[in-house]
């Protein structure tokens, strides 16, 4: 048998090759990284530092304009804002798998986009004044989060952002996905299989004994 | 084959003699056991024993590797840490370990369908529990508690050795153990589906992933119930049955342990497989999330690949028990030992490879199903050994083995996969080094009477010498070793075709009855 599957493996290995490099992903377009963006944004968000906010319910306002100290014409590629949720440091620790990197193309720490991209309107109050507000989406899991907004020049490319962090965080208190039809549920079938042990213990018992 | 050609004339002798005595479908021995192995029949008692039990078995495997495949959504939820991830999954399959000694030891005195019926349906609670869990720690203990039906191998592995003869030994262990866990590649690939539909009815992510661990807990527990139905412990009847009709010497758990820790064949198996199921069992744990993490691709891709890596199992183990029997059937017992070791040492090369070839998704792909295919077909090579250590302690060798294979699992994500100490890939590497050096210990395994690795049978040494020495002579007076005796005549094969080494001349086909 084993030299039956020996004589299997070429073609199959070289199937699974192909699918392989259909599934892998494909590379990054862009190799931005955040350190090569100026912090030319100012984000402030509605959530005081600490607070916990309830998925599914509560709505977090967010706000952008160009920091005073941005060099004057710094913004005028500006097109649009991007405007993510991050894990903060204490939700990453231990987590590879929400690790933040230098190299936008592979940070995992900023993943959850609040709406469609913002234009970057020049409004009346000031050069690009905006706000958002954003119900936190029912998937946000439990943990610490801070919010930062990337400008986007019309290809879609990051070229300055802003974030709340390190000032303040705040917590999102995640959907647990528990309901009480399935603790019944759970209940009742664990009764049920101990229920059935016992009585096949019984019968055979009373078989035993005739 | 010759061995059915001559049954029909000792059955008819043995059938005038006693009336009583059951008729079977399939060509057995002079033990009752099956001498052939229809793989699609449902032939009772032997091929229904093989369906019901690699199926239940294959249930508790659904169960036990249900969390892996959904970890990318279970992490949020409970907002585990990649430790916490460690412990559980070091939790899942370290109960296991002393539960499987238990195992043998209840199979030796109770039967295997009365064991493994029980230990199923006792830990499918904590199936249904997985769905309510709200924190690390109650997910650490539903994966610990739901971890104990995989003590069902032991009793899957007692029950073909029960029903099938040593010619047919390693296949029958080899199909059983290998379909079983399949259940370990086939869940991941079942719970992404079965969430995504889940999702698609309309429920959210975080409830999707609960209701999902009903599949498992549903099928575990009526696979049992099937078991106690339509299960029979051995040929002639249910254990009870044959206690009470003096047919079968009741043992006693003094006896049994002793003779199962004074046989050092037994540690050392219990540490090789360690080193071929128990890096499946860790593999199982990581892969997904390895996949998922490392390249990026989608849950139900990852859980795909995962599965690819489980699903391996319905060729290559029981390949490795044909592989086991077939060795035998040219160089005996010394050929079982050289391809265990060939197999496993290749195993943990390529386990190796599979460590290095991370930067390519392609490879990692390929290598991962080439590891899978010898790593599993090692644990059908060692259950094609594991029957003939010893006949009065089987269960409970094969308990301490299948035990030790739980270990090995244990260890492994202990030292490599837990917490953020290496990163995933290097403890792929160095898993598959350690693969190597545990599994150097079998050329130390030696059977007096057909020879070990580097040494040839003893001189004068025979099989019925090797089994009856687990009784006292006390004890063969009264016949309790019958089952003994009758082993080692059907074992006669194991010698190797240069000739047995038996003090009986009888060959294997005819019974007892004509000498």
């Amino acid at each position: 048998m084993m030299a039956r599957s020996g004589a299997a493996l070429p073609p199959l290995l070289l199937l699974l090759v192909v699918v392989g490099a259909c599934f892998a992903r494909p590379a990054a377009a862009a190799q931005s990284h955040l350190s090569a963006l100026g912090r030319t944004l100012v984000v402030e968000a509605s959530p005081k530092a600490g607070q916990v906010l309830y998925a599914g319910e509560d709505t977090i306002t967010v706000t952008w304009r160009l920091n005073a100290s941005a060099p004057a014409g710094a913004d005028a590629g500006y097109k649009v804002v991007k405007v993510t949720l991050c894990y903060a440091p204490a939700s990453q620790e231990d987590r590879g798998w929400r690790k933040a990197n230098d190299d936008l193309s592979k940070d995992k720490a900023c993943k959850f986009e609040i709406a469609q991209p913002q234009p970057y309107a020049y409004a009346a109050a000031g050069p690009g004044t905006r706000t958002l507000r954003y119900r936190v989406a029912r998937d946000v899991p439990s943990a610490s989060y801070h919010v930062r907004a990337y400008a986007l020049d019309a290809s879609g490319a990051p070229v300055g952002y802003g974030q709340t962090a390190p000032a303040y965080y705040f917590r999102v208190a995640g959907d647990t996905g528990v309901h009480a039809s399935l603790r019944v549920a759970a209940a009742v079938l664990s009764a049920l299989s101990v229920a059935a042990l016992a009585f096949f213990a019984v019968v055979e018992k009373r078989r035993k004994d005739e | 084959m010759a061995e059915g050609e001559l049954k029909p004339a000792a059955m008819q002798v043995e059938a005038a003699e006693a009336a009583s005595k059951p008729r079977f479908r399939m060509p057995v021995d002079s033990d009752n056991k099956a001498t052939e192995f229809w793989l699609f029949s449902f032939a009772r008692p032997h091929m229904s024993a093989f369906h019901l039990s690699w199926f239940s078995f294959f249930c508790c495997f659904l169960s036990t590797f249900a969390a892996p495949p959904l970890l990318p959504l279970i992490r949020d939820t409970l907002g585990l840490t990649a430790t916490d991830i460690g412990s559980a999954g070091i939790a899942s399959v370290s109960g296991a370990v002393f539960v499987r000694v238990a195992m043998g030891t209840a199979c030796d005195l109770v039967g295997p369908r009365l064991a493994s019926a029980s230990i199923i349906l006792i830990t499918t609670p904590a199936v249904y529990c997985s769905a309510i869990i709200d924190s690390p720690s109650s997910f650490l203990l539903v994966r610990f508690f739901t971890g104990f039906s995989l003590a069902s191998f032991v009793s899957t592995q007692f029950w073909m050795s029960s029903m099938f003869s040593p010619p047919k030994v390693g296949l029958a262990n080899g199909v059983a153990g290998g379909w079983g866990n399949l259940g370990g590649g086939a869940v991941q690939l079942i719970m992404p589906l079965v969430f995504e539909a889940i999702r698609k009815i309309g429920s959210t992510p975080f409830t999707a992933w609960r209701v999902a661990f009903f599949i498992p807990g549903l099928l575990q527990t009526l696979s049992a119930i099937a078991v106690l139905a339509f299960g029979q412990d051995m040929p002639d009847g249910n254990y009870r049955k044959l206690h009470k009709s003096g047919d079968m010497h009741k043992d006693s758990f003094g006896n049994v342990f002793r003779h199962a820790v004074t046989n050092y064949r037994a540690w050392i198996l219990s540490l090789t497989y360690g080193y071929c199921f128990g890096v499946e069992l860790a593999v199982d744990n990581i892969i997904a999330q390895y996949f998922y993490d490392r390249f990026g691709v989608k849950l139900s891709t990852a859980g795909f690949i995962a599965a690819s890596f489980g699903m391996a199992n319905i060729i290559s183990r029981p390949g490795g028990g044909l592989m086991s029997d077939w060795l035998s059937s040219q160089f005996g017992m010394r050929g079982r030992l050289w391809g265990l070791w060939v197999v496993q040492t290749i195993g943990g090369v390529l386990c190796v490879v599979l460590g290095a070839v991370d930067y390519s998704f392609g490879a990692s792909v390929a290598v991962m199903i080439l590891f899978s295919l010898f790593v599993q077909a090692a644990c059908g090579l060692t259950f094609g050994i594991v029957p003939f250590v010893s006949r009065r302690s089987l269960g409970l060798i094969s308990g301490m083995t299948g035990g030790g294979g739980n270990v090995g699992a244990v260890l492994t994500q202990l030292i490599f996969f837990h917490g953020s100490k290496y990163k995933t890939e290097t403890g792929i590497k160095y898993m598959g080094l350690m693969i190597i050096a545990c599994t150097l210990p079998i050329t130390l395994i030696n059977f007096p009477q057909w020879g070990g690795m580097f040494v040839g049978p003893q001189p004068g040494a025979t099989a019925e010498d090797y089994y009856n020495r687990e009784w006292t002579t006390h004890e063969s007076e009264k016949g309790f070793n019958t089952a003994s005796v009758r082993f080692a005549e059907n074992s006669v094969r194991e010698g190797g075709r240069s000739g047995s080494q038996s003090k009986h001349t009888v060959p294997v086909e005819s019974s007892p009855a004509d000498v």
